[in-house]
């Protein structure tokens, strides 16, 4: 992985890791602007502080980090406005770009996966962090992030027939 | 071996969206604005950076924080006048003690008013029996009470029609023959 050290370098690293980490955002967000924000704040803030890029465990902290607060943020404010303008935002942003049927459905069974399955599965497959990293990332054991993952594949597989 | 390989490779063929142009120029601006004065000194240490495999030490600059300045003023002005209370008060107190026995009437430092006595309390508020004693070697045992009370002397003035009053504790340890029946 390339460092941050120079102005050019982070925009081949960001290039690298921003389909990854807006995907890993918007498990937080309700909107693909809202991931966006998460994310550029997570960037910002890692490299104010020096952080070496090839600590992804740290960077994806800070962005699991920033979106929880963004998310206390949105909950009051979706308390505040109608809900039927948030549920438009999210069924109009889909997570994927869906190519055909399977995939649809695949995404389908991807939403109903509980959080916290979820979140090792997006850092693992999209991401292609180790289960150390994910552990480091998480707060949780290894042990404990591998169980996730597998638990996520196999619900995956009992809600997907075709698999 | 896996028995899910079939699954991840179908979950890697899902591909995330890009991110926005106007993210990139978006965090382009807000690391500028960040970095203004840092790209300089970044690229005056590329050669030192390389060499320690892209790891970027923290302690290399000093960051001011003013939270800890402002915190750190406001506890030693608290520790300075809690100083100067603590060496005022025996400044206040010597005097005063010193002054009862001997000489029960004092002047005002502002005016010539004389201050008489008003009057004194006596206080005990704790004693113990600390048991039998022999004093002196002596034979009679003696009873040793220990009694801590304190004192409120008043004065008056009866020209102005202010009062002082003085308060402090004392100890006082008394023995008292044992009588046996």
């Amino acid at each position: 992985m390339e460092n941050v050290a120079t102005d050019e370098n982070w925009k081949i690293c960001f290039a690298q890791l921003a389909p990854g980490l807006l995907l890993f955002a918007r498990q937080w967000a309700r909107s693909t602007a809202d991931a966006e924000d998460i994310v550029q704040e997570a960037f910002v803030r890692f490299w104010r502080k020096d952080h070496d890029i090839a600590n992804r465990g740290l960077l994806y902290a800070t962005v699991r980090s920033i979106a929880l607060d963004f998310l206390r943020r949105d909950s009051r404010r979706a308390r505040r406005e109608s809900t039927a303008v948030s549920e438009m935002d999210q069924t109009v942003q889909p997570l994927f770009e869906i190519e055909d049927e399977s995939q649809r459905a695949l995404v389908a069974a991807l939403d109903l996966l509980p959080r916290e399955q979820r979140e090792v599965l997006v850092m693992k497959i999209w991401n292609e962090l180790t289960f150390a990293e994910i552990a480091s990332a998480l707060e949780i054991s290894q042990n404990t992030a591998a169980s996730r993952y597998r638990y996520a594949l196999a619900a995956l597989k009992k809600n997907l027939p075709a698999v | 071996m896996n028995d899910f390989s079939e699954l991840e490779n179908q979950l890697r063929k899902l591909r995330p969206p890009q991110p926005s142009a106007d993210l990139t120029s978006r965090i382009e601006r807000a690391l500028a604005e960040v970095g203004q004065g840092r790209s300089s000194e970044l690229r005056s240490e590329t050669a030192r950076l390389a060499v320690t495999a892209g790891v970027l030490p923290q302690e290399r600059r000093f960051h001011f924080n003013w939270l800890s300045l402002g915190l750190g003023l406001a506890a030693a002005a608290a520790l300075v006048l809690f100083t100067r209370i603590q060496l005022e008060r025996p400044e206040k107190k010597i005097p005063t003690l010193a002054s009862i026995t001997p000489a029960p009437q004092f002047s005002s430092p502002t005016s010539t008013a004389q201050f008489v006595p008003a009057g004194l309390t006596q206080v005990v508020y704790h004693t113990r029996d600390e048991g039998l004693h022999f004093p002196n070697n002596s034979e009679q045992p003696m009873r040793r009470v220990r009694s801590h009370t304190r004192e409120t002397l008043r004065w008056r003035n009866p020209t102005t029609g202010a009062s002082l009053r003085i308060s402090y504790p004392s100890e006082e340890v008394s023995l008292v023959p044992v009588t046996g029946q």
